[in-house]
């Protein structure tokens, strides 16, 4: 609990408007896109960078745990309190600040939407490559916290490789910058890239600098569906065998082709395993080029159809079945847990294989959507929170699910963080040594543990 | 307790935020009480009795257009909309009517309309139209009922659009009546207001008139009152709104159109596109007039963007209404469009009284008001 004499510090300091405790407030800032849900104390919605500079020595000394949140759509449960403490919002500090296209960078306040900057920059031509599905609602802080990937991500990479600089107000209130805009910088350890990824457990960004690209004059989109999911899974590794990088490697295995068709928008032959939807960009000719070469590679390795789109709607019409996918499956059952295991590319369809065994194994329903060129899977639990007996096989089936993954040389998380769905894991992927090394740069940062505690750590 | 009903809706939602995208609301207020996914979880913890209803709770729920903008961006398939009408329903239950609806509620079971008017003056908006016939579209029998709706008969600003609609159902002989000061509200106001319930002797009495007059069609040019119709009463005439009348009269040929050389743009009233399905009349209608440009809105259609208009909201508070009609209005700026076309009198309404209160230049018309501008120039 947190003194009224304190509250009203804090009130003092964000300003009668912005500083929130009614039930209603605090219920709907107790929860983000994972399951469990904890009741704040407070909330704030600071105006700038200095109330939260001040907010945050009151929060040191007073030792108040102090909890950022976005848009909340982290998928991790990196975003509630679950020590309690006050939520800090970031609602108001939206503004895109510049946009260079000179120096091909953008700066940006860390509650930006990741949507409104990609319309943004690409008035001027650009691009901002991370493209997270939920980017229309998702922050820049947000992803920069959780390093955000996207369907892109293959060729372009993933938050990191276009995060240039920061602001950052520290859990003692002070205040320092990192990196800059320029493109290159090594002076120092990287403390850029160590607060991307952190979960809001280090600092707090209030000013985010960004790379951004040229924008891709063309595209080509295509489609393949095959009748074993092996043919599709080795297709994909021809692809990046024979040196074409693709802009986007999607797959969607049978399970959720069945849901699509039952539910959802598009149609798929009884003999469907698994569906492939690539996308490469650049050059023109370079794309029709490219287009031509990976339809034949989809054909000669055993696709039963393939189409390639040619207008940007025929386009829309094949990313329907990738775009309506969550939904379809979100919507067959009540609970919809998205795991997010990662394994080299190669032994993705081991991987596979493995989760069809431990969807047998357990009895549940589990469909595997996969940004393939890069390993990344999530395979979707559909289940039901409420009942205990499923939860309980839910539960051994990701255990063996991440056990499998780590022995395939694969990670916990490829995207979407470790927060309180992993904490447990962590030491199957990191020695005791590792752990007490992040546990030591924590301290360093966070002393007295006031930021975002009970994380991962 | 009517919550229980639709538990279903709120146990599917899965937090994942996806409708703050869209919500025109949430977008302007920011916090996420505001939001679809904060109103849902506030119904799902109210109906788990973890939270007493507030006035803060009803301001909360009365900040929502009803727009149903949340509800086709959902990915899981929740009807945020059922959540939020049932929660108003509740609140109305055990609070009573919220304070700035009470006084219009009242006023509408006496005077079976939303104003504060006699339901006698209903037909007034006639006074102006010359060569008015004998009638004055009052008559024992006809085809079709035009269902002029409460708004369009009583608020000067949009008086024109049944003029404009008796004057296309003449040109095109059909043979057609209007109730008059037999016509009672719908009782879609009362949905939004959380008192569905008081619906039944309104709905009872306009089917009654309208059989009396033996028709087979009736014809609404308020987009709201023809969803109600369509959604609630119990009935197989032919429904039809206007844009859709208007669409089969220029195909089937009696009203013919001429030249307009204008740039326009259309915006997708709410319960006419996305609650109601009705997207490709109006953009039909707007095609076949010679001349004119039309060039969409960048939200369109199913996306379109609520004009602030929805839900009730002007009367819970008329500022944050008219925060979004703004938006709306630089919407349409981005277009380079001279006039903003809708098909509904709230819309018009909301939209050019933010640019009359602001003095902007910007033209904002009724569908029919095109429609009778291209016929005049024919
Ligand atoms: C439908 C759906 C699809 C998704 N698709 C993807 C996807 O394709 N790829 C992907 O990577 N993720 C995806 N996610 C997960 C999620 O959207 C991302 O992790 C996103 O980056 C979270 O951003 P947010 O603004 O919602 O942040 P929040 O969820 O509010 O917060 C996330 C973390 O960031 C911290 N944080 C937020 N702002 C700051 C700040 N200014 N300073 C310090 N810390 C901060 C918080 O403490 C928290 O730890 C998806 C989620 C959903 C629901
Ligand atoms: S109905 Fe419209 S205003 Fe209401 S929550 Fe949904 S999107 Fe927002
Ligand atoms: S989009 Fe649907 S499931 Fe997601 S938060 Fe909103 S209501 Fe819930």
């Amino acid at each position: 609990m947190i003194s009224d004499t304190i509250k009203n510090e804090i009130r003092g300091i964000v300003g009668d408007e912005w500083f929130l405790d009614s039930p209603e407030d605090l219920i709907t800032y107790s929860y983000d896109g994972f399951l469990p849900e904890f009741m704040p104390d407070a909330v704030i919605v600071p105006g700038d960078r200095d109330e939260i500079a001040s907010v945050m020595k009151v929060a040191n000394r007073e030792r108040i745990n102090i909890i950022p949140r976005a848009a909340g759509t982290n998928i991790c449960g990196s975003s509630v309190a679950r020590k309690g403490g006050i939520i800090l919002a970031f609602h108001r500090l939206n503004r895109i600040i510049e946009i260079d296209p000179e120096s091909r960078c953008a700066v940006v306040q860390p509650g930006v939407v990741n949507a409104e900057l990609q319309k943004a920059v690409a008035a001027y031509g650009l691009m901002y490559p991370p493209d997270p599905a939920s980017m229309f609602v998702s922050t820049i802080g947000g992803n920069v916290a959780l390093n955000a990937g996207g369907p892109r991500g293959v060729k372009y990479g993933v938050t990191r490789d276009y995060l240039l600089g920061l602001e950052v107000v520290l859990p003692s209130g002070e205040i320092i910058r990192t990196g800059g805009k320029t493109l290159k910088n090594v002076s120092g350890y990287d403390l850029t890239r160590l607060m991307c990824g952190s979960e809001g457990t280090l600092g707090i960004f209030t000013e985010i600098i960004l790379r951004l690209v040229p924008l891709s004059p063309a595209k080509a989109t295509l489609q393949a569906i095959y009748a074993d999911l092996d043919d599709a899974a080795t297709t994909v590794s021809a692809i990046i065998g024979a040196g074409i990088v693709p802009t986007t490697l999607e797959l969607i295995d049978r399970t959720v082709l069945d849901v699509i068709s039952n539910y959802g928008d598009a149609q798929f032959s009884d003999k469907a395993q698994a569906l492939l939807l690539i996308e490469v960009d650049g050059e023109d000719i370079l794309v029709e080029a490219q287009g031509k070469r990976i339809e034949a590679f989809c054909k000669e390795r055993g696709a039963f159809q393939v189409e390639r789109a040619s207008t940007p709607e025929e386009a829309d019409r094949l990313w329907q079945a990738r775009r309506t996918a969550f939904g379809a499956v979100a919507s067959l059952r009540p609970n919809c847990i998205v795991e997010d295991a990662t394994v080299p590319v190669k032994m993705l369809p081991a991987m596979i294989r493995k989760i069809v065994e431990i969807a047998e194994k357990y009895h549940i329903q589990i469909g595997v959507l996969a940004h393939a060129g890069d390993g990344n899977l999530h395979p979707l639990f559909m289940t039901d929170l409420r009942d205990k007996e499923e939860m309980e096989r839910v539960d051994k089936a990701l255990v063996e699910l991440v056990e499998a993954a780590i022995a395939m040389g694969g990670t916990l998380s490829g995207e979407h963080g470790i927060g309180i769905a992993k904490d447990r894991f962590m030491s199957m992927e990191f020695s005791q040594t590792s752990i007490d090394l992040m546990r030591g740069i924590k301290k360093v940062f966070d002393p007295n543990n006031i930021l975002n505690p009970g994380s991962f750590l | 307790m009517i919550l229980n009903e639709i538990a279903n809706e709120f146990d599917q939602c899965i937090k994942c935020g996806l409708c703050l995208a869209t919500c025109p609301v949430g977008k302007t207020l920011f916090l996420e009480k505001y939001t679809p996914r904060g109103k849902v979880q506030l119904a799902k913890r109210y109906a788990a009795g973890d939270l007493e209803i507030s006035e803060h709770y009803r301001d909360i729920f009365a900040k929502c257009l009803l727009c149903g903008a949340c509800t086709v961006t959902c990915p899981s398939g929740v009807d945020q909309k059922t959540v939020f009408l049932a929660m108003r329903e509740e609140i109305v239950k055990k609070q009573g009517l919220h304070p700035n609806v009470e006084a219009a509620v009242t006023s509408l079971l006496v005077n079976h309309n939303i104003s504060d008017e006699d339901n006698s003056e209903r037909g007034d908006w006639r006074d102006d139209i010359r060569d008015l016939p004998e009638h004055m579209y009052e008559k024992e029998r006809a085809d079709v009922v035009y269902f002029v709706g409460c708004v369009a008969s009583f608020f000067p600003m949009v008086q024109s659009i049944p003029r404009n609609m008796v004057r296309i159902l003449q040109l095109a002989s059909v043979d057609f009546a209007i109730l008059a000061g037999e016509e009672w509200c719908c009782g879609f106001p009362l949905i939004g207001a959380g008192a569905p319930g008081e619906m039944k002797a309104l709905m009872d009495h306009n089917l009654e008139k309208v059989k009396a007059l033996g028709a087979r069609e009736v014809a609404f040019s308020c987009p709201s009152c023809y969803r109600t119709w369509k959604e609630h009463y119990p009935t197989d005439l032919k429904l039809s709104h206007s844009t859709q009348v208007i669409e089969r009269l220029i195909k089937e040929g009696p009203i013919s159109l001429g030249e307009l050389r204008e740039t326009v743009t259309y915006h997708d009233p709410c319960d006419l596109g996305r609650n109601a399905g009705v997207f490709d009349a109006p953009r039909e209608i707007l095609r076949s007039i010679p001349g004119l440009t039309f060039v969409e809105l960048a939200s369109n259609r199913n996306q379109s963007i609520c004009c602030g208009g929805g839900g009730n909201l002007e009367m819970a508070d008329a500022a944050l209404s008219g925060r979004i009609a703004q938006n709306k209005i630089e919407e349409v700026r981005q277009t380079g469009a001279d006039i903003v076309v809708t098909a509904c009198q709230q819309c018009v309404r909301t939209i050019k009284g933010k640019v009359r209160r602001e003095k902007l230049d910007l033209d904002v018309v009724d569908i029919t008001d095109m429609v009778v501008r291209s016929i005049s120039h024919g």
